[in-house]
């Protein structure tokens, strides 16, 4: 479907934020979700790039994305007015906790925004939620302010040049301290990150999601590109089909 | 002027029109069927099929180059039995014909997953996968030698009870040489071209991107050297053609036709378009209306 872009702006250095609006299924989005957009005529640049729906509204999406390479520099440059190609909702997305439920919400650099369509979710259902957000310097900070107004939130940075001077897992072990406990964790970042996340809480009871991402080129589980092990390492999971968001313990991190 | 005939007849295969999705680019067709009805396509070649289950290749397993893609997928499937007994069953109610890409290791192990294959009724015809550039063992190395090939071909030909198409790599000094040992063998018909060997760097890190390091290129990229390579292969064997490689359009779909091919396969292009068979379908029935073709007959291998 074609949807117009109806903002573009700069949130940090490489980081882009674009809200699109037109005919797309707004409502039948879930937090986690992505879309694939096409690169310009589609002949030059003939993957479409998968990008997580950070918001949506009843006539817009907003989704965040890095300048990584010349697909998402191309769509760094579009003006509004333009319009883009866009496959989705697709794959699976955050589920709901139970009502009430104490929540966690740990995202790492670009993986926070995926995390902000569900903190908004969660904050109609609960008023347990902390959020726990890290980057590397103040300068890659984005959405804090927005994060900041669904929980209880802490901001870590690797040098200390804003919030807490550390990784996510010193936060979350600070705060565990201090006698916060969890039963759901809802986790988007890098790798290293997630597979820290998912240790650190191996010997307790909480229920653990992560979003995973991977080069992908069909987006709909058709090509078995965007692959990651079972948690025993005897099945390939399709992220694009099967994820992009997973039960940490049915995935290998 | 009346509408244009595109059905085709190739090995005894009736197809509705010439256009079919290529092995490994359209899963088992479910991923599509959400896009539009199977039944509009010629047929559909399903992932390979091996004998036991296939996890793959690490990641990253494709990237985007110019003008095309690399993949070093790995022929991750759920193995044969799997894939007979509860993915090629929904298929074959779509009313659509079924290609089934079978692969393996050793002659054995082909000629079995031939035989459970033509046992489960479901497939229209096989396509003998010799030509995947990325496994350690078997694939392209069968496809790559005229006199171990003649010999697969001739050992799963005792068995098949559907046409049998070979799949032939690009990645060989004369492609005549292959395909005239697949004809010898007794091969029903071939599908060309598999993709081009291929490898990129990310400067950055010094390192593949690829986790397999290379990888087979695809899209419009390779667009001219398999159109060349039809054409070659077309003049000197007397068995049909399934043509492909970065067909993305109906004209580039009518390159092939006219080169010697009876019918085309489309990969790449369903992950960039969705609806890119549908299209491109649309557009080869466009272009001989226009230009008062009334089969597909009268252009094939028009280029002399």
């Amino acid at each position: 479907m074609l949807l117009t872009v109806k903002d573009i702006g700069n949130l940090a250095p490489d980081i882009w934020q674009i809200t699109l609006s037109g005919d797309f299924p707004y409502e039948t989005v879930r937090p986690g979700q992505f879309i694939m957009i096409r690169i310009g005529s589609g002949k030059e640049h003939i993957l479409r790039r998968p990008i997580s729906i950070a918001a949506v509204t009843e006539e817009s999406l907003t989704i965040v994305l890095r300048v990584v390479g010349k697909g998402t520099k191309w769509l760094s440059e579009r003006r509004i007015g333009e319009w883009l190609d866009v496959l989705g909702p697709l794959g699976r997305g955050f589920p709901n906790p139970p009502r009430d439920a104490k929540v966690l919400i740990v995202g790492g650099g670009l993986g926070v925004p995926p995390l902000y369509l569900l903190g908004e979710i969660l904050k109609t259902e609960t008023d347990k939620v902390d959020i726990v957000l890290g980057f590397r310097s103040q300068r890659d900070c984005i959405l804090t302010d927005d994060f900041s107004r669904l929980g209880r939130l802490v901001v870590t940075t690797d040098d200390g040049s804003f919030g807490m001077k550390g990784n996510v897992i010193d936060a979350v072990d600070s705060l565990r301290s201090s006698g916060c406990r969890w039963e759901y964790v809802y986790a988007c970042g890098p790798l290293p990150m997630l597979r820290h996340l998912k240790g650190y809480f191996s010997d307790q009871n909480v229920n653990g999601y992560v979003s995973l991402e991977e080069r992908m080129a069909c987006g709909v589980g058709a090509c078995h590109g965007c692959v990651c092990p079972s948690e025993d390492r005897s099945l390939a999971r399709r992220i694009c089909v099967n994820g992009p968001v997973f039960p940490w313990n049915e995935v290998s991190l | 002027m009346s509408h244009p005939d595109l059905t085709v007849e190739i090995a005894g295969l009736y197809l509705r029109n010439p256009v079919i999705p290529a092995s490994g680019c359209f899963g088992f067709g479910r991923e599509y069927a959400q896009f539009y009805p199977l039944n509009q396509l010629g047929a559909v070649a399903v992932k390979a099929t091996t004998l036991k289950p296939r996890i793959g290749n690490p990641t990253p397993r494709v990237t985007e180059v110019c003008g095309g893609m690399l993949n070093a997928i790995g022929l991750a499937n759920p193995g044969v039995d799997y894939i007979v007994r509860y993915e090629l069953p929904w298929l074959a109610n779509q009313d659509v014909p079924i290609i089934v890409n079978v692969a393996g290791e050793t002659k054995s192990e082909y000629v079995e997953v031939v035989k459970r294959v033509c046992a489960s009724g479901l497939a229209a015809a096989i396509e003998l996968n010799v030509s995947c550039p990325n496994v350690a063992a078997g694939g392209m190395t069968f496809g790559i030698d005229p006199d171990i090939l003649r010999d697969l071909v001739a050992a799963v030909k005792e068995v098949c009870t559907v046409p049998l198409f070979v799949k032939l790599s690009p990645n060989v000094t004369d492609i005549r040489e292959i395909a005239l040992a697949s004809q010898a063998g007794g091969a029903d018909g071939l599908t060309l071209i598999n993709t081009l060997m291929g490898m990129q760097i990310d400067i950055y890190r010094r390192r593949p991107v690829l986790a397999n390091k290379t990888g087979g290129l695809s899209g419009p990229a390779i667009k001219p050297v398999a159109v060349r390579m039809v054409y070659e292969v077309a003049k000197v064997v007397d068995i049909p053609i399934i043509g492909m490689g970065g067909i993305f359009s109906g004209e580039d779909a009518v390159e092939f036709i006219m080169a010697g091919a009876s019918a085309v396969m489309v990969g790449t292009a369903n992950f960039t378009n969705p609806l890119a068979c549908p299209q491109i379908i649309g557009e080869i029935k466009e272009f001989m209306r226009k230009q008062g073709i009334r089969n597909l007959g009268e252009i094939r291998g028009c280029i002399g």
